[in-house]
């Protein structure tokens, strides 16, 4: 490749990640030669900034057609582009959140966190783009190795520690997985490229070769279950989220799982849509019943075992689990909304946590204990918090009115409406979320029926204000109005240029 | 009046955000907040259903999201039966909201009262509004979460937040038949509204077993939220709630919201004749299921309780004995007469602070208005001739006999004896005799409290004759345009069969409990040589108590078992899978992360096994 064709490129489609790029490198360097006992606020507010600027122009190419560049290793497509949107909305709000995360013991360590987590971001924001098997690779480990360090960033506390060494460990462990999956589907078409894969499988169909690729399928999809926290690898989540701060918890449970899905629709739907098999359309359509007996399994486990937890972070981390068996309920359905159920719901996800653990940062930061025990009287400590915590549990239920509700009935309805309806999947998403609102009215008797232990008033920072009420505004317009998210993506037709 | 019935349901919403955010600062003030704009919504729905007894239906519905081709819309209607509706709701709400002034007077959470009283407002006006079924069902899960919060208001107490807990699971149980059979309809409709619906369903363009499966289905929601058997048990404990709510749920809103949806969607149960016969034994059956239980309660607010449940059983009847209007009917008196009752009940309770009726007694006296509108209530609800409760069971037992179910029409009669025998019990043992503690400052109520109960009293007895044998104004209202029965002529034998009964157990009651009282009074003072005689009577009296009740506490022990153990311990079954299945997950999870890897790739192993097996085609 010389200089002529590099420059010939439309580096304008990667103004995104070159603006979060551009922004970690600055911080790391100011972060070098800051004195080491000012605070790195700042250093915040400007990752802050960053993100916010890189949403601005990702709007701005927002109507562009589909760019592929280096090589068709980069590819802005409508998929891209609003899954990227998700990315930035919820790294800017957990970011704020991050700004007022002042625990008992002070982290030394604040600057390497903003940049850390900036690198994260960017990780995922590649994997939305790329095109290729080995970028797609790329893009993951940057998040994940930022995500281990981010876990530890409490350098000193024997929880995280032990959260971050259990995440690296089952993280290499899945990684291994996955790439062991992808080295089949190299070695059955010799090339990384996405869309070359896909047009080799779709022109040959071979009865014997389907046996290796299913395989293939398998040992990929399982593998990336890992930053899904789906079944079966979920049990990383609990332990590391009680180990982990607040913010990086909800980075993890949203930006994280955000990601994995965008790695999953790439590389399964993509690869499998097109590739024709012996007994239906697809082979995706195949071996969707193991993507539905997972999302089954998914659901029962994180639904169930969270019904146990007493520490709030650990049954948010199960009920995180639960969502993600909610959205692949999706994905297993194959439906022809299934893009936009699975990016609403991801949406409605987003406001409804990174709210949820808004409050429970002040809360238990002010108690210094996350036993559920914390919210006991808060209607009457901080009515309005009790309130906004309030439509967060009654949207993670998917009770009406809330965004949570219109998601789960997107997802519900998809998969109604396919040959042959999902009626078991259906009815085990049903069954499981009666039994979760056993668990979040928990929390929901905590606030309002029980008398106040403490009496001290609860601090609001302002950033977290700004959170709950982003979130609150949210989690309802979305619930009352979904037609103002689906109208995002109306340029977007469906989602017709994925596989193009 | 009818373009703006979208404000009715409005005008409670406001006085819920507004006492929400100034509630701390008006006090007790709140209260004229709320009956203000509950009074402006009874305005509303009075106007609204003047307006539509001349003029059609209006409709009005916007687009709110397009999946695909299909456009989901929100929007309101004014038709006859919701009309009637809007001010049966509008106007108990009103008078809950006036009588809880009393009632709820010197509570340090005052505001926030009337604040959740009108978000349940809110959600039961909004549910009748609706044109479709989805904003049903939005509603109606708003009406479970207003019930929660009511039900559990005194939250100090283990019980009733318990209750509240139980009365939105049990309920939510419901309404996963009634989400499952809505969307089974709408991917055979391709739409959620009503009209839609009914159209679909004239046209044959509906396949028979879906359209019996969404109808059961959704009755399924509308057992779970009416109380019927076997998802009642929430009912009786959600009496933990204060009285004006027990007013408001048992009258006229959540529970009737069962019953508005079958009569909403008769079209529907109509065409199957499955269905229809379902939602008759089911009622049929938890009528007297429920009279039975009511014979041997000793709390005052727990004999209403399973009266209601009864009642609602008698409404589920009447409709699935093709009685639409008699179901309606019956819904309307209903909310009148129950309304009556739980606040001369409260208004008791108030005043003497117990619920235990074994310690009441004496009361007549002392309560000089309470006590004969409670009378009234009971004669309402016993069918006693010419009041309301009279004219609608009739109806009803027509509607049953003249449809074929002789077995049902028994059983409602049965069921027809108990009530007049427990309610006229309950009176006997509350009003008459001598008080069997000692209570002092007996009290009348505040007027705030008596005046509501005078407006339902004079309701309780007048509101029957909208629909009598000699002219169905009601029927023929509710019925236009469609083919249904306006008013069904049944053999004029049934009605007196009704009073018969009615009036037997009412002399049994006054036999066993109001007579002995005065009995005693009267021998010990004047006629001491006819004591013999008298323990003859008396003899009657055990002779009654050896037969007639011990065969219904027989039965009644037998249905509570049957509660208990069956219907309580299959909940607890699901309860405790759900709890089996978390602790086999907690105990993989032990904090080993060799654990974690073994886990999955035990899971993995099965996959790739699976597929082995099954050559990859499952």
């Amino acid at each position: 490749m010389d200089f002529e064709t590099l420059l010939s490129y439309e580096w304008g489609v990667m103004m995104p990640e070159f603006i979060i790029l551009g922004v970690a490198v600055a911080l790391s360097l100011i972060d070098l030669f800051m004195p080491e006992n000012r605070s790195r606020r700042l250093l915040g507010l400007f990752a802050f900034v960053g993100v916010a600027v890189s949403f601005v122009s990702l709007l701005g190419l927002w109507t562009s057609d589909v760019t592929s560049i280096l090589g068709d290793t980069f590819r802005l497509d409508s998929f891209a582009k609003s899954f990227k949107a998700l990315l930035l909305i919820g790294s800017a709000l957990v970011l704020l959140l991050a700004l007022h995360y002042e625990p008992k013991e002070r982290i030394a360590y604040r600057g390497e966190f903003y940049y850390l987590f900036l690198t994260a971001l960017l990780g995922a924001m590649m994997m939305t783009s790329s095109g290729d098997l080995i970028t797609l690779f790329i893009g993951l480990e940057l998040l994940s190795l930022s995500s281990y360090i981010l876990v530890a960033i409490r350098k000193k506390h024997t929880l995280a520690n032990e959260a971050a060494l259990k995440y690296v460990i089952t993280g290499s462990i899945a990684t291994a997985i996955t790439l062991f999956g992808m080295s089949y589907i190299f070695g059955f078409t010799g090339s990384t490229n996405i869309k070359e894969i896909a047009g080799q499988l779709a022109s040959t169909y071979d009865e014997n070769h389907q046996y290796i690729l299913s395989l293939a399928f398998l040992l990929t999809f399982v593998g990336l279950s890992f930053k899904l926290a789906a079944a079966p690898f979920h049990m990383w989540a609990p332990d590391v989220y009680q180990g982990a701060t607040t913010p990086v918890v909800s980075f993890l449970s949203v930006v994280s799982k955000t990601a994995g899905f965008v790695i999953v629709l790439r590389v399964i739907v993509s690869v499998f849509a097109q590739t024709p098999s012996g007994s239906s359309a697809s082979m995706l359509m195949t071996l969707a019943p193991y993507i539905a007996f997972l999302a089954g399994a998914t659901m029962i486990i994180g639904n169930t075992i969270a019904l146990r937890q007493r520490n709030v972070k650990r049954m948010l981390a199960y009920s995180s689990v639960a969502h993600a068996g909610y959205v692949l309920v999706a994905l297993a359905s194959l439906s022809m909304f299934m893009f936009e159920a699975i990016w609403f719901y991801l949406l409605a996800y987003l406001f409804m946590t990174i709210g949820a653990f808004a409050i429970l940062q002040v809360v238990s930061q002010h108690h210094d204990d996350e036993d559920v025990s914390i919210f006991a009287g808060l209607y009457r400590r901080s009515p309005l918090m009790a309130i906004a915590m309030t439509i967060f549990l009654l949207s993670l239920a998917g009770i009406p009115g809330t965004a949570g509700f219109i998601g789960k009935m997107n997802i519900f309805l998809g998969a109604f409406v396919v040959e042959p309806a999902h009626y078991v999947l259906a009815s085990i998403m049903v069954v499981t979320t009666v039994v979760s609102y056993v668990y979040y009215f928990g929390i929901f008797v905590q606030m309002f029926f029980r008398p106040v232990e403490h009496t001290h008033r609860l601090e609001w920072p302002p950033g977290v204000i700004a959170v709950v009420v982003i979130c609150v505004i949210g989690t309802v317009l979305l619930g009352v109005f979904p037609n103002i998210a689906y109208d995002f993506l109306a340029p977007f037709e469906h989602f017709s240029d994925f596989l193009q | 009046m009818m373009e703006n019935a979208w404000l009715i349901p409005l005008f409670p919403f406001v006085s819920f955000v507004v006492l929400l955010v100034v509630g701390k600062q008006l006090k007790e003030r709140s209260a004229y907040v709320g009956m203000l704009l509950t009074l402006l919504s009874l305005v509303f729905a009075l106007g609204a259903l003047y307006e539509r007894w001349t003029s059609p239906t209006y409709k009005q519905a916007y687009t709110w999201l397009t999946i695909g081709d299909v456009d989901i819309t929100v929007g309101f209607e004014v038709n006859a039966l919701n009309a009637l509706m809007l001010v049966v709701v509008s106007l108990v709400s009103f008078l809950v909201h006036t009588y809880a002034k009393g009632y709820m007077h010197g509570d340090e959470r005052f505001p926030v009262f009337y604040a959740y009283l009108g978000l349940f407002t809110f959600a039961m006006l909004g549910l009748v509004v609706s044109p479709n079924l989805l904003q049903t069902y939005i509603f109606w899960e708003l009406v479970g979460l207003g019930s929660f919060l009511l039900i559990g208001f005194y939250f100090y107490k283990e019980e009733a937040k318990a209750a509240a807990k139980k009365a939105f699971i049990m309920t939510r149980i419901g309404d996963v038949g009634l989400l499952i059979g809505m969307i089974l309809l709408f991917l055979e409709v391709k739409s959620f509204e009503y009209e839609a619906i009914f159209a679909a369903l004239q046209q044959g363009d509906v396949s028979t077993t879906i359209m019996t499966l969404s109808a059961i289905l959704i009755f399924i929601g509308a057992i779970g939220k009416s109380g019927q058997f076997p998802l009642h048990t929430w009912l009786p404990d959600a009496m933990e709630g204060p009285t004006p709510v027990s007013a408001l749920i048992h009258a006229a809103t959540m529970v009737a919201a069962g019953v508005y949806l079958v009569a909403t969607l008769f079209p529907l149960y109509e065409a199957s004749e499955v269905a229809m016969t379902t939602v008759a034994y089911v009622g049929g059956f938890t009528a007297i299921f429920a009279a039975s239980i009511g014979l041997v309660q000793t709390d005052i607010k727990r004999v209403l309780a399973y009266s209601t449940v009864s009642q609602l059983g008698y409404m589920m009847l009447a409709l699935g004995s093709a009685g639409y209007v008699a179901g309606v009917f019956h819904l309307m008196t209903h909310a009148f007469f129950k309304a009556l009752l739980f606040l001369a009940a409260g208004s008791v309770i108030h005043a003497v602070h117990t619920q235990n009726i074994e310690q009441m007694g004496g009361l007549w006296e002392k309560m000089k208005w309470t006590a004969p509108l409670f009378l009234i209530g009971t004669l309402a609800i016993s069918g006693f001739p010419f009041f309301s409760g009279f004219f609608s069971k009739d109806e009803i037992l027509i509607a049953a006999w003249t449809h074929g179910h002789v077995g049902l029409f028994v059983v409602a009669v049965i069921a027809a004896f108990f009530t007049a025998f427990y309610m006229f019990r309950l009176f006997f043992l509350v009003f008459a005799g001598e008080a069997r503690t000692n209570v002092h400052n007996v009290h009348e109520s505040p007027t705030v409290m008596v005046l509501p109960m005078i407006v339902l009293g004079v309701l309780a007895v007048v509101s029957g004759y909208v629909q009598t044998p000699w002219g169905a104004f009601l029927g023929e209202w509710l019925t236009e345009g469609t083919n249904w029965h306006a008013h069904t002529e049944g053999p004029s034998w049934i009605m007196i069969v009704a009073t018969i009964v009615s009036l037997c157990g009412i002399a049994l009651a006054w036999l066993i409990y109001g007579k002995r009282a005065i009995a005693r009074d009267w021998l010990s003072s004047r006629f001491p040589l006819t004591y013999n005689v008298l323990m003859n009577k008396y003899y009657i009296d055990e002779f009654y108590g050896l037969t007639v009740i011990r065969a219904a506490s027989f039965i009644s022990l037998l249905f509570e078992y049957i509660d208990r153990f069956l219907v309580e311990g299959l909940a607890q079954l699901f309860a405790a899978t759900a709890r089996g299945v978390g602790r086999i997950g907690s105990r993989l999870q032990n904090g080993q992360v060799q654990m974690y890897g073994t886990v999955t790739i035990v899971a993995l192993a099965i996959l790739v096994v699976i597929f082995a097996v099954t050559g990859g085609y499952l």
